[in-house]
């Protein structure tokens, strides 16, 4: 990425803050700005972005950090999103703890499904973790989500399907998506938190390659599973508010190359800075409903997709978001003030 | 053993075209070091066109060449205008790219030909050959053993491939470093397209025993690419014969699982849970992919 | 000499009214649809919507598109009282969020007065809390899993698979003695435990024992499925699975030669044009298919009226398919309802109450009175004719529509009775 040095330390921590407070500006921003413009198609669509957003945080920060392609991400969305349905109908619990419990499984779960990234790395661990959103896929078509009834599955038979309660004080879809928009926030500092810290550096070596990491003391396994974790965590808990912002979840929606999807927009996002990450969730759903909102056939939809997808592949290594930054950085080049900044 | 029997004969036909296309996947990682998740979608149009042809009442012969050659030049296409602008990128990244384009290619096989119950038949469906035992009587046809044959054959076609011939030699330079190749004086595009093209060959005639054997439907047949790769996991997306022996095992075991009770409804995930469980047990030291 | 005269007088009496007849009905030669004015309807639209499911695995548009031409020809005939229909059609892309989202569209934000001619596998799921909370009627086109069947808001004009396999089943009891018999669903949650349970408990009053497999529709083994089932060997095999999923797993079946020994029948989902041709003439004598509607060719007048406003109104590459029968219907139900009512006082609350007032409507496509009634849930239609490939057409079975005798159809009945209907 392209910056312009700084010239002192206390110069690039006031940077780093700065930095961080116009990420969760901006997520705050688009909170509050977005309910007034948009109608009730949009409102919807937009939470689910945001939501998917949330996950697409988290394999951005396995590879972008660390190199590592996770391929059964969403499979993790759709366990997290299984565990806040199940304790939201059946147990009752409020909203955030469901969410929390969602993002605890997943992170869990992403942790065990890190293990072998221990020893296989690249394409190796992307098949292995593809296998394992394919099982999952087998499963939830059988298993189906929690929608208000009693037993194991929580499955209703006889009468209506329930909605997920939502939280007491998001009840509208409007306020649903700022709620939604403040967890967004949240996560992405305490990603942000990470690499900037101990784990960050951490990863940064892991990413250089195992001999420097080990020479320089670093616990690779305990900071690789711990990645591996926080996306699982990141995942969970966006499936969990996916469940809420919608209010049922489906089996058949979470098949393997829904992970693949994921993964690919991320990364035509753009994995190396944060809002990549919001424009994977744009990609995700808002685009989709765009084109069937302007009435497009699916299937040239999915041309269109498939030839997006190429072309940002292509041309643009560190995605969308890259390249709106790089836009940003020469804008500001060019401005009077930028000389005054290198110079001190 | 009866109760057996029909479900393993079952197996071999499905368990064939698993063999035939993680071969076809595994040819081509192992001389461009991509894995291509447009094998399916490749091979899906190339049986529709296919089947077009013999709804028009073309002879066989023709339509069958017809969709080999529409699968070649699309992997051709693919592999001399879009891969190496991504030559660079690292593997899987190149694999990415690939299931782009396999959605523009599934895009368009739906949209052009719209959604239908459809039929592939072979003539080789008329024949079978008769398995009886006791009660029990199931037919292999003559487009299962076809399938099988033809993996055993092609695995020891492409061994021989990149064993004993120069292009081989090449292929597998430039899968083991692509710019020491390069410096070396292999044509580089020249080899990738054999390995493009060899790998559209081998989708066409996939998608055709498939479209066959499972069912004329783009969508379904470009993710059933998925179990595939299951197929050249257990081949440690090298070994061919090893593929091959995977993929028929995963087909049997697939079929034989709807004899266990519980788990019959989660039959379909048997690839999947026999890939892992090899990663799992059968591990050979750090792999660098 | 005065027989013959007669005889000539009548000839010429008869010719006469013959002539009158042809005449008047040259006069209304275009297809007949709401007031019949031939004049287009110009004043304050209003707006209805559909949802139906495109993109994915089967292709449902051709019921939005029928009610689409209805709505058009209505239009172009007088409208509702005056005000023109405004039929908005989207598309879920069998997805569950995808389906939320366009129903929020529709019902919130273009505030639709009712909905008409929906098909879609997953709307009814997603959907019918929504629309019950938002006080909206949807008479669907068709529906297929057991929540469009079960809402108080929604109101399938089909009869649904569960129904049409009991039928089936009952079918093949009753011409082929057939005292064991396998189902075979999709294991879609609400359908794979719901659908094949009709045949089972009719089986049960009835002395026929009914098995049930339950499939993974993305399967691509359709042959251990097929030998499963014949393991069991029953004396009848009903499908009960959608259309592409059905030809191969027929195709397995003729590979294997199942139906050597085993009658095969199906639910509704097999009756389509294209499915004689592609299952092939193995199968003829051998495959019996229950309908939800008379058939496509019949000589009824509403029939042939679908027709003619589907050549009229309708483009030439939409489907004549049962669901474009059934998003006609649709149209034409919700149509004659809002007739009755004052075209100024037309919205989302008034609508509602006039269509849940339905009460005797008749078709020649539909075997009984469709009504809608004010219950916790519909299921209007439940019988149908039976029908069996015929090299690449189909023939009709003797005996017209069939009953569903299935037992969970006990409130359907009494609120039939409670509205006083036969």
């Amino acid at each position: 990425m392209q910056e312009v040095l700084p010239a002192s330390l206390a110069e690039a921590s006031r940077r780093a803050r700065i930095s961080l407070a116009v990420m969760v500006g901006s997520v705050l921003l688009i909170g509050l700005v977005v309910p007034w413009l948009a109608n009730a198609y949009w409102i919807k669509t937009l939470t689910s972005s945001l939501a998917l957003s949330i996950a697409a945080a988290g394999v951005a920060l396995l590879y972008g950090q660390l190199g590592l392609v996770s391929l059964c991400q969403y499979a993790l969305l759709g366990a997290g999103g299984w565990i806040a349905l199940r304790a939201g109908h059946g147990l009752g619990w409020p909203f955030e703890l469901s969410v929390l419990a969602g993002g605890l499984l997943s992170c869990v779960v992403g942790m065990l499904a890190g293990l072998p990234a221990l020893r296989l790395k690249g394409l190796y661990l992307a098949l292995v973790t593809m296998m394992m959103a394919g099982g999952f896929q087998v499963v939830i078509n059988v298993t189906g989500f929690p929608d208000g009834g009693a037993g194991w599955l929580g499955r209703v038979f006889g009468s209506e399907r329930l909605m997920m309660p939502r939280p007491a004080l998001a009840l509208s879809d409007a306020a649903y998506f700022r709620y939604v928009a403040v967890w967004l926030a949240v996560v992405l500092v305490l990603i942000e938190l990470h690499r900037r810290t101990r784990a960050g550096r951490s990863w940064a070596l892991i990413r250089r390659g195992e001999a420097a990491a080990v020479a320089a003391g670093v616990n690779i396994l305990r900071y690789q599973t711990w990645a591996f974790g926080l996306a699982g965590f990141c995942a969970g808990v966006a499936g969990a508010l996916l469940a809420g912002g919608v209010g049922q979840l489906d089996g058949r929606a979470f098949t393997a190359g829904d992970s693949v999807m994921l993964f690919a927009l991320t990364v035509v996002g753009g994995v190396y800075h944060w809002a990549g990450a919001l424009i994977a969730g744009l990609l995700l759903r808002a685009v989709p409903a765009l084109l069937t909102d302007f009435g497009v056939n699916g299937y040239l939809a999915m041309i269109f997709f498939g030839l997006a997808l190429l072309h940002a592949l292509i041309t643009a290594p560190s995605g969308i978001a890259g390249q709106l930054a790089g836009l940003i950085e020469s804008v500001r080049k060019r401005l009077p003030g930028a000389g005054k900044d290198a110079a001190s | 053993m009866e109760d057996y029997l029909p479900f393993v004969i079952s197996g071999l036909g499905l368990g064939a075209v698993y063999a035939l296309s993680g071969v076809g996947l595994v040819v081509l990682y192992r001389s461009s070091g991509v894995l291509n998740f447009a094998f399916g979608a490749i091979g899906a149009i190339g049986a529709y066109v296919a089947w077009s042809m013999l709804e028009a009442d073309w002879p066989q012969g023709l339509a069958w060449c017809a969709a080999i050659v529409t699968s070649m030049l699309l992997s051709l296409a693919y592999g001399r205008l879009l891969a190496p602008r991504l030559s660079h990128r690292d593997p899987t990244i190149r694999s990415i790219a690939t299931l782009g384009f396999a959605l523009v290619v599934v895009g368009f096989t739906e949209w052009y030909w719209g959604e239908q119950p459809r039929r592939l038949v072979l003539p080789t469906d008329a024949g079978a050959i008769d398995f009886v035992l006791g009660e029990v009587d199931v037919r292999l046809t003559h487009t299962r053993a076809l399938g099988l044959a033809l993996a055993v054959l092609m695995m020891g076609g492409v061994g021989l491939l990149l064993s004993k011939t120069r292009v081989g030699l090449k292929m597998r330079a430039l899968a083991n470093d692509r710019d020491l190749s390069a410096l070396l004086g292999i044509r580089v595009l020249g080899v990738d397209t054999v390995a493009w093209v060899l790998s559209g060959a081998f989708a066409g005639v996939c998608g055709l025993l498939l479209a066959n054997i499972v069912r004329l439907q783009a969508t379904l047949l470009t993710f059933l690419v998925i179990p595939a790769f299951a197929a050249a996991i257990i081949g440690r997306l090298h070994s061919l014969p090893a593929t091959v022996a995977g993929g028929i095992a995963i087909g049997v075991l697939e079929a034989l699982a709807i004899t266990v009770p519980g788990f019959a409804a989660f039959r379909t995930a048997t690839p999947f849970l026999i890939a892992l469980a090899m990663i799992v047990f059968y591990r050979t030291g750090t792999r660098q992919a | 000499m005065k027989k013959i005269q007669k005889k000539i007088a009548l000839t010429f009496a008869v010719g006469a009214v013959g002539i009158a007849g042809a005449g008047g009905a040259w006069a209304q030669s275009g297809p007949d649809c709401g007031l019949n004015t031939g004049k287009p309807a110009t004043g304050e639209p209003i707006p209805i919507g559909a949802v139906v499911g495109k993109t994915g695995p089967d292709d449902f548009s051709a019921s939005g598109q029928a009610a689409a031409a209805y709505f058009k020809c209505v239009n172009a005939n007088g409208g509702i009282n005056g005000r023109p229909v405004d039929y908005i059609v989207v598309d879920d892309q069998w997805n569950p969020e995808t389906a939320a989202q366009v129903a929020s569209k529709l019902v919130k934000d273009r505030k639709v007065v009712a909905l008409a001619g929906s098909t879609s596998f997953v709307e009814c799921g997603a959907n019918a809390k929504m629309y019950a909370d938002e006080g909206v009627m949807v008479i669907a086109g068709t529906g297929v899993p057991r929540e469009c069947f079960n809402a108080r808001n929604y109101v399938p004009v089909n009869a649904g698979p569960r129904v049409s396999a009991t039928i089936a089943a009952m079918y093949a009891a009753q011409k082929y003695k057939a005292k064991k018999m396998v189902c075979i669903i999709p294991n879609i949650p609400s359908l794979g435990n719901w659908a094949c349970e009709g045949p089972k408990e009719w089986g049960k009053k009835n002395g026929v024992e009914v098995e049930t497999i339950a499939i993974d529709p993305g399967s691509a083994d359709a042959t251990s499925t097929m030998l499963q089932a014949a393991a069991k060997k029953p004396d009848t095999i009903i499908m009960n699975v959608p259309k592409g999923i059905l030809v191969p797993m027929l195709a397995a079946a003729e590979q294997q030669n199942i139906g050597k020994k085993i009658r095969f029948v199906s639910a509704a989902p097999a009756y389509n044009a294209d499915v004689p041709k592609a299952i092939g003439p193995y199968w003829k004598g051998n495959f019996d298919v229950n309908l939800e509607f008379n058939p496509l060719e019949s000589a009824g007048p509403d029939n042939r009226n679908w027709l003619a406003v589907m050549d009229k109104y309708g483009a030439k590459s939409d489907p004549r398919d049962t669901f474009s029968q059934a998003g006609y219907l649709a149209a034409r139900i919700v149509t004659q309802a809002l007739l009755k009512m004052d075209p100024k006082k037309i919205d989302r609350a008034s609508v509602t109450d006039a269509l849940r007032k339905v009460s005797d409507f008749r078709s020649d496509i539909l075997c009984k009175p469709f009504y809608v009634g004010n219950g916790a849930r519909h299921n209007a239609n439940n019988s149908g004719p039976v029908a069996s490939p015929d090299g690449n057409g189909w023939r009709f079975a003797p005996g017209g529509c069939l009953t569903a005798d299935d037992p969970e159809l006990v409130d359907i009945r009494a609120d039939e009775q409670k509205m006083g209907l036969k």
